[in-house]
């Protein structure tokens, strides 16, 4: 199978779909991380949320390239249970909302990280890239 | 459940930036390239705002437990640039409770006093 070419995040329109994805997140890349960000809280197994959202955005970059100067301006998040490392998790995400202002596209990406059982974490991001940027 | 929130306080250095970009993936040049970064407005790097936003998730964790986990809902705007080698506080002020849950305005501000992440933050605090 191939891999979907990237396509700068200001070519999608409002309503585009994303492919969905099935990614994994091992405990060790849940303490690089926690380590990273120096959150010593005790997760146990699970997935802070914020770091599903993180990694799920990298996820989602397999198919969005970001233009020079694209900075990240919004984030919300909803957690409605629990997602544990090591569980396969799905990704569906699609631009939710677009719009052009001051010679930047403003995107909003929608996007659920869900398990097998459905638990989800819900997200939406707010992306600001020059319109016409190579990406 | 006691609704007070203690402050996360951290310093954010280029090496913490440079990790967090490679656990989380992000390795955008606007964080991580200074030569790049220097011929942006912001003129060097500048902290990924999921790194700032990552105090918010663990003040709320270190208060709540398994209930930021389960019912917390968080709502950001990122509004101005850190800096590496900033101490970035993250706080939380009670804005109301009610049917079981209690909402917060949060920040994050700089050693400045700068706001750079502002928002609001809910959890459910009783059944």
């Amino acid at each position: 199978m191939t891999a979907p070419a990237r396509t700068s995040i200001t070519a999608f329109p409002r309503g585009h779909e994303f492919s969905p994805a099935t990614f994994t997140l091992s405990p060790d890349q849940v303490r690089a991380y926690l380590d990273a960000v120096g959150d010593t809280n005790d997760y146990g197994n699970t997935i802070p949320p914020l770091a599903a959202v993180a990694l799920g955005l990298d996820a989602l970059q397999s198919e969005i390239a970001l233009p020079e100067g694209s900075l990240h301006t919004g984030q919300e998040i909803e957690h409605a249970a629990i997602l544990c490392a090591g569980d396969a998790l799905k990704l569906s995400g699609r631009i939710a909302q677009r719009s052009e202002r001051q010679g930047y596209v403003i995107s909003v990406i929608e996007f659920e990280i869900a398990d097998i059982d459905g638990t989800s974490i819900r997200a939406r991001t707010t992306i600001m890239a020059p319109a016409g940027g190579d990406a | 459940m006691s609704t007070e929130v203690a402050s996360v306080i951290r310093q954010l250095p280029q090496s913490r930036i440079n990790a967090y970009a490679d656990a989380s993936g992000d390795h955008n040049p606007i964080h991580i390239d200074p030569v790049f970064a220097a011929t942006t407005p912001f003129g060097g790097t500048i902290v990924h705002g999921m790194l700032v936003l990552a105090l918010i998730g663990e003040m709320m964790r270190a208060s709540f437990g398994e209930a930021w986990s389960t019912t917390g809902k968080l709502k950001a705007r990122f509004k101005a640039p850190t800096r590496p080698g900033d101490t970035v506080t993250a706080s939380a002020s009670l804005s109301r409770e009610k049917d079981g849950a209690a909402e917060y305005a949060v920040q994050c501000a700089t050693q400045t006093g700068e706001v750079v992440i502002e928002g609001r933050a809910t959890v459910v605090v009783s059944a």
